[in-house]
């Protein structure tokens, strides 16, 4: 699903974010990716989303090769990953629904299907009365969860998440990780890069940690340390 | 496809409703660069006009001098009709043209200041062939002592396509110079609406929007501005050069205007392809450079 290869990422300052880091991801697996801020984490994800290109090595996602991928590529490799984010990346001036819609609009859906999909994905994230609300209307469980909605609208085979609760309260990222596993359950392949010690410690699943831009432990249902 | 392009031309008109007044000033633009354009191509096409009306009379003209006698005139007149390349030939006397130029011209008080009649007899002269309209012309010249001036259409007419010529290649720099001009403008009010979607365009391709998605509705937006911007420079222009005929043919009677349906409708045909082509070139542009930086 998620090969990864002696990657390397070396910025233009000469800063080393990731060094030779080789890693698998199977389908279906659920990943934690932890360690500090700036152990390398967002690069990990953004290389994954072909967001950043890698200054050596091979990453391969399902049938892409992401170092030969041709740009006007890029966008239909895209809509097999969902990503989520701390910041939610919502846009202001639309309702909850055209928020989710929007991400089906891109793929040329019907309006009949777009309206089938994000009626569903509502209900899946338990928000199907915020339908006509604005983002600013929502508490921060309630706009990760469009955030997250956004993301598995069209059902990717693979989501990925950048602190996903990172800027919420412990219930709350609680039930933001009930809801990843959730997706999860449903054979997503799930990556989430935090830090939030408590959580992966009571969510069992495998971790892996980073610290400076290196994999220091790989471990199948392992605690947040050693 | 269509669901695509009603949401495409609601995201322009959205993005246009959020940067209005920048919108107005980019159409505005738009049609004072078509309007200085279009006077532009109507001066020519009217200059090109007068040329051919020139060269399409069959006339020489032969000024007599002042001094000629009623008998010269006469015989000159027939020697000159019994030559096998002329068709007609007329004479108009110093009198008769003085009172034709004092009718057609009544606003002109020429006859105040003028103590006597300035004109020539003159002889007009026809041919049956254009062609040998230069040659006829010289002849004359050399013909009779009477003759004191040939003047023929021929060489006005060229002197006009000189002046057309002239036109036409300084035009094209203007014309270069005034795209440009507007080109940047339109570009940068897009570029307005861009950045304010600056987020949106992000989002739009970390959910797999293609870069041809993205560029629509800003390009939709350019052909609005382009084809407003064109419309009001058309209409503009179009009263402006009806009330323009009326003045002129009131001031100058007879004077050849161009007021043939086809060329005007191409003049204004090729005004509106331009507005169109200034409005999407100038948001494809503006919508390049963000998609760039988001890579």
């Amino acid at each position: 699903m998620i090969r990864i290869k002696n990657i390397s990422k070396v910025f233009p300052n000469g800063f080393v974010a990731l060094e030779d880091v080789t890693l698998h991801i199977g389908r279906g697996e659920f990943v934690y990716l932890v360690g500090p801020s700036g152990a390398g984490k967002s690069s990990l994800l953004n290389l994954i989303f072909r967001s950043e290109v890698p200054s050596s090595g091979e990453i391969y996602i399902d049938n892409f090769a992401l170092n030969s991928i041709k740009k006007n590529q890029i966008p239909y490799f895209r809509r097999g990953i969902g990503m989520i984010f701390q910041d939610y990346k919502l846009l202001p001036r639309r309702t909850v629904y055209e928020n989710i819609a929007f991400a089906l609009r891109v793929m040329h859906y019907s309006r009949a299907r777009i309206r089938r999909q994000v009626t569903q994905v509502l209900e899946l994230v338990g928000l199907s009365e915020k339908l006509n609300h604005y983002p600013s209307e929502l508490s921060g469980g309630e706009q990760q969860r469009i955030c997250i909605a956004r993301a598995i609208v069209n059902n990717p085979p693979i989501l990925l998440a950048d602190e996903p609760t990172g800027s919420l309260d412990p219930d709350t990222s609680w039930e933001i990780m009930q809801l990843l596993s959730k997706i999860n359950a449903r054979q997503t392949t799930v990556v989430v890069a935090t830090h939030n010690k408590s959580i992966v410690d009571d969510i069992r699943k495998r971790v892996v940690g980073l610290e400076n831009g290196k994999v220091v432990r790989d471990k199948e249902l392992g605690p947040y340390e050693g | 496809m269509m669901t695509d392009f009603i949401f495409f031309l609601s995201e322009a008109i959205t993005g246009m409703r959020r940067s209005g007044l920048m919108i107005l000033i980019s159409i505005a633009t738009i049609s004072v660069s078509l309007i200085v354009l279009g006077m532009f191509l109507l001066m020519s096409a009217n200059i090109a006009n007068l040329g051919d009306f020139m060269a399409s009379k069959l006339e020489i003209r032969l000024y007599l001098r002042q001094s000629a006698s009623e008998g010269g005139e006469s015989d000159l007149r027939a020697r000159i009709a019994k030559m096998k390349e002329v068709k007609s030939v007329k004479l108009v006397t110093r009198d008769q043209a003085w009172k034709k130029f004092q009718t057609n011209y009544p606003n002109m008080p020429l006859a105040d200041w003028v103590r006597s009649n300035p004109l020539p007899d003159t002889i007009y002269v026809k041919l049956i062939d254009q062609k040998d309209i230069e040659s006829m012309a010289a002849y004359f010249r050399r013909m009779d002592s009477l003759i004191d001036d040939v003047v023929y259409g021929g060489v006005i007419a060229q002197q006009i396509k000189t002046v057309s010529n002239f036109l036409r290649y300084s035009g094209f720099v203007l014309v270069g110079l005034l795209t440009l001009a507007t080109l940047l403008i339109v570009m940068n009010t897009i570029r307005l609406t861009v950045i304010a979607r600056q987020h949106e365009i992000e989002i739009m391709q970390l959910v797999g929007a293609t870069n041809q998605f993205v560029r629509w509705p800003f390009l939709i937006e350019g052909l609005i501005i382009g084809s407003l911007g064109s419309g009001v420079s058309i209409i503009i222009l179009k009263f402006f050069y009806v009330f323009f005929v009326q003045w002129f043919q009131d001031t100058i009677p007879y004077f050849p205007l161009m007021y043939d349906v086809n060329t005007l409708r191409t003049i204004y045909l090729m005004l509106a392809g331009m507005g169109v082509f200034l409005g999407v070139i100038g948001a494809f542009i503006a919508v390049s450079r963000s998609l760039k930086t988001t890579f």
